[in-house]
């Protein structure tokens, strides 16, 4: 009976293999696990034999007939899924039409690099503070040791309102304002529009500005050359070159004009540069005692240090853009590419 | 200011060269801004002299030449004649190239090696012509480069000079300044002032008034000059620095004002009346005509220098005509003087007027040097002019300067600085002229000299120890400080909040001027507007009370540049009329022009209209987490110079007006020549901030089932919707959850005087599930109202 089973399944597998439809498939699952087909012929033969033949006999059909389901199964899904892939394939759209887009703005890159220095600071514990863009003469000024009628005002031309109010000429005037209203030790930046009276391809009369101030018991310059490069290699990258030189501004001493490497030719010497390798890219120094003196802090027991740095130029360096005007004429055509 | 190298190397010996120079310059705080090098390009040739001199074995007209430098020895092939042993003549060497394009290299020449050319003028490119080699002094030093040997080279440096340093502006406080931070030595020029037999005080009396801003008031005469051009040399200086060459007497004033940085002025004697010269102010409605042809009027703030009839000049800033010196002058009255900077600045200021002379007088010129200026001009004058210099100079010096020592503490200098500087601070200071004394438990007495009036107090001289450590030298180190995070702030947080809501609805943010025209303010209906007194132009005259006007000029802008479809914003304030300072209000302001969706293929050209610039505003509120915080209310009559008085709405949080939106005014739509409207909205930043305060809390989920019933009515075109909607949903609280508008529908069998809206009304217990009885009794009350109170007609329902 043994050899008998082994030959329905070698037939059926074999008829199975020509069956070409789905219907030949059918067929052949009534001729052979159908309820009259070869399998039930056996399971009738099951009763004939003695008990202890019985159990493996009946073994061996159900192993058989399980064999020749799979088998049929196996077609069956297989005619089934290649009729869907048929059908799906006449769904094909052209994936190369342009999708349905959600539209999206950008922020200007004077925000864009704002913002970016801004994170840097608060990432340094600095707050961030404001103040008032139209400013009277002391606040930009005077507290920051210009005295009036002096030269060192030539430095920066201003747009005046009338009496001692005047557009503020950098944000360095929240430093006093800041310090007026609470107590060191401090670590903050005010960044904001400024106005000067100037207007050329590298001038414009409203530019932006981030001033930062440190103030505590025991800051040096050190300290100021350390948290300047720190953020400079943070804007520019790990590996950029920072140096200092003496300089002069009069709210602070000493005072330090920062370059950076520059960032066009990388130091090989360019037009950007000027051949010089280097591109000027911040004003700082150490708190002036006149500053503190005017805001009522002993000298003798803090001392501090300030920046100030253009938002515009740095900007300008990091998206390559050549032309300052550019900036504020608000084309799309600009604004969409950053 | 521009400084020669030459000029520099004047007062300098062992000057490095002018590259090197430009670097420890800048590296110091005296930045040189450009350095432009001028001829002097020859390179590898160098001084030599000619050993021997014989017959070349195989060419009759060639020689054969030895030579040698300081260090090497040549063998040279030479068609010249013009030399002997002995004559020291340049040489070039293999390798260097000639300004004709020659190159030298090693050769044969009729069989015997050349190991280089002695060069004619013509081939260095000094002459256009020459006889044979050139022959030098017998003094050039041997091996020297011959630019160095004939001076061929020059190098202008362009040196951006401090408010602080006045001491810089001139060649001689340059090269001072090299000599303290490079290697170079300073030295001295010297002169001698041949004086005549006749006093200067027969010829010539000066008095300064009481309390006249001028400390210090030096004279000379010079009579019997002969006035003509400035050599040469003299007038391509003055050329060089920028300053046009007059004649030989004016040349030497400006020539000694940019050599010592003291500026002189000269007189034609004879044009001084009562030959009496009174430093005073001006009276009132006193006048001068200054050299450039101007009449100007005085007042009594500004200093003159005046003789019996009146100002001959105004002090320190610019001379009178009748007085200046012209080719007729005979004799000269040369002063030199120390006037109050502040004075200066303000006379300058005041008339207008800027000069070489008062640009130094505002930064304040060492009034010590002033009898060296007028001896150096003086004899200028007598080499370059004849005449004869009266004998004794005259000098009215009111205060004589006694210098103010400081005390420098050496622990302070260190807690600024950061690094050790104990051991070498004495050593910096002492190179920059200053006098230093030790004074005991690590303090320093130091004397600045005259010429550094910018070293006041301590701090002073903590930086110039500083600079002169050189700022590398300085280590970096990050501050050690409380740990804490920074705070961005209110005003911060809320506009990044905003432009990132907005960015993310395809706005796109743009920057305006602050400062707008007149036109452009009232336009927008400002008033009291912040003037500039000193506006650049007149598109920049007054600080904008909207920023809507900017808004539309970007648009019109940039229609010009086919960006058909527009949507801006800006975050900015307006300056509004307030005490002393305007008040500085925070807006956001944003434009939406153009199709909705853009020229898309799979998406309907469909025009902005009113319902996207409400959606933006409910945008920005609902992602601020302050959803159904804002009403509509009615706009006002200033809103309407810019909006659609139909077609705009107030913005009003808790009662509180917060901004407008809408469409642009159909008559500005006309004027800006706008195809479509225009859409606009204009919210208040610090308000939007307040509300943002509320904290967000959690509401439970519901737990039971929903069920919503749609209803579709006819009523009157006016209704308003909203409310419609809070009729239906005060009438039941705790059961309708919310109301959706889903249809508006206007025209067909509709008559034209409604419209027909569809709701869907959700209901909802958070008690329990509701059986259908309760849903359609509720309903039923919504249908009832909706019919009652707008006189509505129920069209369908489901």
């Amino acid at each position: 009976m043994i050899r008998r089973l082994e030959e329905l399944l070698k037939e059926a597998l074999e008829e199975l293999k020509a069956a070409s439809t789905p219907d030949l498939v059918l067929q052949a699952k009534g001729k052979y696990v159908g309820r009259k087909g070869g399998i039930a012929s056996f399971l009738k033969e099951l009763g004939a034999l003695p008990p202890e033949e019985r159990k493996s006999a009946g073994e061996a059909i159900n192993r058989v007939k399980a064999e020749i389901e799979t088998g049929i199964d196996r077609l069956l899904d297989g005619f089934k899924s290649s009729d869907r892939d048929e059908k799906l394939k006449k769904e094909r759209v052209d994936i190369t039409l342009p999708g349905r887009r959600i539209v999206s703005g950008r922020l200007h890159p004077v925000t864009q690099v704002m913002d970016e220095i801004e994170d840097i600071f608060l990432g340094l514990g600095f707050d961030i503070a404001v103040g008032p863009e139209v400013e009277i003469d002391y606040y930009n000024f005077e507290a920051l040791n210009f005295p009036s009628d002096h030269p060192a005002r030539d430095m920066q031309d201003t747009f005046f309102v009338g009496g001692d109010v005047l557009l503020r000429t950098h944000t360095s005037s929240v430093q006093p304002r800041v310090m007026e209203a609470s107590r060191p030790p401090l670590r903050v930046i005010a960044p904001g529009t400024v106005y000067r009276k100037d207007s050329d391809i590298t001038h414009s009369p409203m530019f932006h500005q981030v001033e930062g101030f440190m103030v505590d018991s025991r800051i040096t310059f050190s300290d100021l050359k350390g948290t300047l490069a720190h953020f400079l290699k943070s804007l520019f990258g790990p590996k950029t070159g920072v140096r200092f030189r003496p300089s002069f501004f009069p709210f602070t001493e000493p005072s330090a004009e920062v370059d950076i490497g520059c960032v066009i030719c990388r130091g090989s010497g360019c037009r950007v540069c000027k051949g010089t390798g280097w591109l000027e890219i911040l004003g700082a120094g150490m708190i002036h005692p006149n500053v503190f003196r005017a805001v009522k802090y002993d000298p003798e027991s803090v001392t501090g240090f300030a920046f100030g740095l253009g938002v515009e130029r740095i900007a300008m360096l990091k998206f390559g853009i050549d032309d300052l005007r550019l900036l504020f004429e608000n084309d799309l055509r600009f604004l969409k590419q950053f | 200011m521009k400084v020669s190298y030459n000029w520099l190397k004047e007062f300098l010996d062992a000057a490095p060269a002018p590259r090197e120079l430009a670097r420890a310059l800048t590296m110091t705080g005296t930045e040189v801004e450009s350095l432009v090098e001028s001829g002097g390009t020859l390179n590898n040739v160098v001084v030599a002299e000619i050993v021997s001199c014989s017959q070349h074995p195989n060419a009759d007209r060639l020689k054969l030449c030895e030579v040698k430098t300081a260090t090497d020895k040549y063998s040279i092939v030479c068609g010249a004649s013009n030399m002997k042993a002995g004559d020291r003549v340049a040489l070039a060497l293999i390798g260097a190239e000639l300004p004709g394009g020659v190159k030298i290299k090693k050769s044969k020449i009729r069989g015997v090696e050349s190991q280089g050319m002695m060069c004619s003028e013509v081939e260095l490119g000094i002459k256009d012509t020459s006889d044979g080699i050139l022959i030098l002094s017998p003094d050039a030093p041997l091996g020297a480069n011959i630019n160095d040997a004939l001076s061929l080279g020059d190098a202008l440096m362009e040196i951006g000079v401090t408010p602080n340093r006045s001491d810089l502006l001139s060649v001689r406080g340059i090269a001072r300044e090299a000599s303290a931070v490079t290697d170079a030595r300073l030295k001295e020029k010297t002169f001698a002032v041949v004086e005549g037999a006749r006093e200067t005080e027969e010829i010539v009396s000066v008095s300064i008034e009481d309390g006249a801003p001028c400390k210090r008031y030096m004279a000379r005469v010079i009579e019997g000059v002969a006035i003509g051009a400035a050599p040469e040399y003299m007038r391509q200086r003055l050329e060089a620095h920028g300053i046009r060459s007059i004649n030989n007497v004016v040349d030497v004033t400006n020539y000694v004002l940019l050599e010592l940085g003291q500026p002189l002025h000269a007189f034609d004697l004879d044009k001084i009346e009562g030959r009496s010269i009174d430093v005073r102010l001006a009276g009132e409605n006193e006048k001068i005509e200054t050299i450039d042809g101007k009449a100007r009027a005085l007042d009594p703030s500004m200093l003159v220098i005046a003789d019996a009839n009146g100002p001959a000049a105004i002090a320190g800033v610019m001379g009178g005509k009748y007085s200046e010196v012209t080719e007729a002058t005979k004799n000269i009255l040369l002063e030199s003087a120390w006037f109050e900077p502040s004075s200066v600045r303000k006379t300058a200021r005041k008339t207008g007027l800027s000069s070489e002379s008062s640009y130094r007088f505002e930064r304040g010129v060492d009034i010590e040097s002033v009898p060296l200026a007028l001896d150096y001009a003086a004899y200028l004058i007598k080499e370059l002019s004849g005449g004869t210099i009266a004998r004794e100079r005259i000098d009215v010096y009111v205060n004589t300067l006694v210098p103010a020592p400081i005390k420098l503490r050496l622990e302070r200098a260190n807690a600024i600085i950061g690094v050790d500087v104990e051991a070498k601070a004495a050593g910096y200071l002492k190179r920059l002229g200053l006098d230093v004394e030790e004074a005991g438990e690590g303090a320093l007495v130091v004397t600045p000299p005259p010429y550094r009036s910018d070293l006041k107090e301590e701090i002073d001289l903590i930086e110039e120890i500083a600079r002169l450590n050189g700022y590398d030298n300085i280590p970096a180190a990050l501050p050690s400080a409380l740990l804490k995070s920074g705070d961005a702030g209110k005003a911060t947080r809320i506009k990044r909040a905003v432009k990132g809501i907005l960015t993310s609805a395809g706005f796109n943010e743009v920057l305006n001027y602050s400062f707008v025209s007149q036109k452009a303010f009232d336009m927008a209906g400002g008033k009291d507007g912040v003037q500039l007194s000193n506006p650049l132009t007149e598109e920049m005259v007054v600080m904008r009370q909207s920023l809507i006007p900017s808004l539309l000029d970007n648009l019109v802008r940039n229609l010009l540049q086919k960006n058909d479809e527009v949507r801006v914003f800006e975050v900015a304030p307006v300056f509004l009329p307030g005490g002393k300072l305007p008040v500085e209000d925070w807006r956001v302001v944003g434009l939406m022009y153009g199709l909705r969706n853009g020229e898309a293929w799979n998406l309907p050209k469909e025009w902005v209209d009113f319902y996207d610039v409400k959606g933006v505003v409910e945008g920005i509120f609902e992602g601020l987490g302050l959803e159904g915080s804002f009403e509509v209310g009615p706009v006002t009559i200033d809103d309407l110079r810019l909006f659609h008085p139909g077609k705009s709405a107030a913005i009003m949080i808790n009662g509180k007006r917060g901004g407008v939106f809408g469409e642009l005014h159909p008559e500005l739509k006309l004027k800006l020549d706008l195809k479509r409207p225009a859409y606009l909205f204009d919210a208040d930043l610090s308000l939007l901030s307040d509300l943002q305060a509320n904290k967000k809390a959690y509401r439970p989920l519901p737990k039971f089932p929903e069920s919503g019933r749609d209803i579709a009515f006819v009523v009157d075109v006016q209704t308003p919707y909203n409310e419609i909607i809070s009729v239906i949903s005060s009438l039941d609280t705790k059961l309708i959850e919310r109301v959706e508008l889903f249809d508006v529908y206007c025209g067909g069998t509709i008559p034209p005087s409604k419209k027909s809206l569809a709701l869907r009304i959700t209901y909802r217990s958070m008690e329990r599930t509701l059986v259908s009885d309760e849903i359609e009794a509720i309903h039923g009350r919504v249908r009832d109202e909706i019919v009652k109170r707008f006189g509505a007609e129920v069209r369908g329902e489901q």
